[in-house]
């Protein structure tokens, strides 16, 4: 994935402006950055959700806006933060729509064994008939995840995943994408506001500031003192743990 | 795991067996109670009273139930219905301007299913456009969507009083005999043709339905599974504005019918599938109306109207919800 020149305005204000970078293909990038530097207006614009005022998005060789939506689904999926559901909806229902853009609502064979992998992937067989609403936080994004997963795509866009979840659920959430990455070869690409849990479950960061890209380059090039220093103008100190640099900032 | 699964949707088909009995049943006692068999002359006469009647109202319900649902789904909230929101006040609006505007001596007043027909169009028109524009600007905020709906409901009310009382009194006259369609006096002539729109609504947005499923997860989620989703949403629209313009031409403003129906479904069937959800409401929709007017004909002997039972009804069954949703 290519993006070059990406723009988008908010009454005449730049939110994002002139972003260009290249997705390593294969990989999990965070894109980091204050409230406000435009990282969920980024990822929103290279799924297609916000239309973008100008620059260009290059999927697979091709401009995203010259995809099929339909096609698109089958290879890119995104999961944002604004998932309320009103209806009554089970887990296993929630994740049997991940096969909607290959089968519509009649679920084939093939399709049901697809979500049945899905739902063990992510532990959640004896949640399998529960419905959504009567599930906590954690588990319900493991739902999703779930979904995200039957959707069976390439590329899986994450909009802070971690929001509003406990250090636990949050942990396991950067786990699971980690294997998304390794055992299911996607890449993965995810709006994160920790610091930490960016540095040591990528391997790329992305870091906004003011709508435009301050850094972007593998964890130890963009986890630095000076780098973070500016971008966030508070104070860091970096340490090494476990080979991967953590963050203290005060 | 997957036996639960097929037992909740086979209880359902079942539930909706039960109600379409009902309907049924409620259907054949209006048609049958305390009639005249023995003089052909009285039962003809009894017959073509109560058909275009009994039709109507099974119309009617199913426009009804169906819009609710589908309008729902669209805005993702369930207290809010098309009525609540003014759309059957546009209707009467636009009925009265074009009464107003040709009077009572064109052909419109001759031919209602050409009066319906070109308030038909001019509804969608202006409906898409208050709506449409309403939603986007809201961003589907249901709180202001409500809150402008009420005021909008008003606004047309009032506009169209005031047209009433600067009428022409004779004008008045023929325009009171077709805009205050109730259940006890049906725009019967406009049958065939609100049969045929429904018909071809159905067919034209066949597509759209079935992705109403999607539609629920919410707009981020529809067009992530590659749902096209401003253009359904607005063709869906137009659906569910034809809809309530069909039903309120034929037995007039029902306010909160739409919301028994469709949240009364959603209760009974817990489930996402809308072609379940639509049935049930439709079918729940026409088993209130036809054993309600049965009850209105033959015990209160029509002294209370059967939408009275319902707007009283509707109301507290609103409160009801309201309250609920906030305990959430």
């Amino acid at each position: 994935m290519n993006v070059q020149n990406l723009m988008k305005k908010y009454d005449g204000k730049a939110v994002v402006d002139s972003v260009s970078f290249e997705i390593p293909k294969g990989n999990v990038i965070s894109l980091i950055g204050p409230n406000g530097a435009g990282k969920s207006t980024v990822m929103g614009m290279i799924s297609r959700l916000i239309a973008k005022d100008a620059g260009t998005v290059r999927f697979e060789e091709k401009d995203l806006s010259r995809w099929k939506s339909r096609d698109l689904s089958k290879r890119l999926a995104i999961l944002t933060q604004h998932n309320n559901v009103q209806m009554k909806l089970t887990v296993r229902e929630l994740v049997a729509f991940g096969r909607f853009p290959y089968s519509g609502s009649r679920l084939t064979r093939e399709d049901q064994a697809i979500i049945d992998q899905a739902i063990a992937y992510m532990e959640l067989n004896e949640f399998e008939e529960r419905f959504i609403d009567e599930l906590s936080g954690g588990q319900r994004q493991r739902a999703y995840i779930a979904m995200v997963i039957a959707q069976d795509t390439d590329y899986v866009l994450l909009d802070e995943p971690t929001n509003n979840l406990d250090i636990y659920y949050a942990t396991n959430m950067m786990k699971t994408v980690r294997r998304l990455c390794d055992e299911l070869g996607k890449t993965v690409i995810l709006v994160l506001h920790e610091i930490n849990y960016a540095a040591f479950y990528s391997d790329y960061i992305c870091a906004f500031r003011d709508g435009k890209i301050a850094k972007f380059g593998t964890v130890e090039e963009v986890i630095t003192k000076e780098t973070l220093s500016a971008i966030y103008r508070v104070d860091f100190e970096i340490m090494n743990i476990g080979g991967k640099p953590l963050t203290i900032y005060y | 795991m997957k036996n639960v699964k097929s037992r909740t949707k086979k209880s359902n088909i079942q539930k909706l067996i039960i109600l379409a009995v009902l309907v049924v049943i409620s259907a054949v006692v209006y048609m049958t109670f305390s009639i005249n068999f023995t003089n052909p002359k009285f039962f003809a006469f009894s017959m073509k009273i109560r058909t275009p009647k009994l039709l109507a109202m099974l119309i009617a319900a199913f426009a009804i139930g169906g819009a609710s649902i589908v309008f729902q789904s669209i805005i993702n909230n369930t207290i809010v219905t098309p009525c609540l929101l003014g759309m059957n006040a546009l209707y009467t609006l636009i009925h009265t301007l074009t009464f107003f505007a040709f009077g009572s001596g064109s052909i419109l007043a001759a031919n209602s299913n050409l009066a319906f027909f070109l308030d038909l169009i001019i509804m969608i028109f202006t409906a898409g456009f208050i709506y449409g524009y309403l939603f986007r600007q809201t961003n589907y905020n249901v709180l202001y969507v409500l809150l402008i709906g009420t005021v909008l409901s008003s606004f047309f009310g009032s506009i169209q009083s005031t047209m009433v009382r600067v009428m022409d009194p004779n004008e008045y006259e023929v325009l009171l005999v077709s805009l205050v369609a109730s259940f006890d006096n049906i725009n019967s002539e406009i049958l065939l043709f609100g049969v045929i729109i429904l018909a071809l609504l159905i067919f034209i947005l066949r597509r759209d339905l079935a992705l109403l499923d999607v539609i629920t997860l919410g707009k981020d989620q529809a067009i992530n599974l590659g749902v096209d989703y401003d253009r359904c949403i607005r063709r869906l629209l137009i659906g569910v504005t034809v809809c309530i313009a069909v039903a309120t031409a034929m037995v007039g403003p029902i306010s909160f019918l739409g919301l028994i129906l469709a949240n009364l479904s959603r209760q009974l069937l817990r489930t996402y599938r809308h072609t379940h959800l639509i049935l049930g409401s439709a079918l729940i929709g026409m088993m209130v109306l036809v054993a309600g007017q049965c009850v209105v004909e033959h015990v209160f002997s029509y002294t209370i109207p059967v939408s009275v039972f319902i707007t009283i009804g509707g109301g507290v069954y609103f409160l009801y919800l309201l309250v609920r949703q906030k305990n959430r």
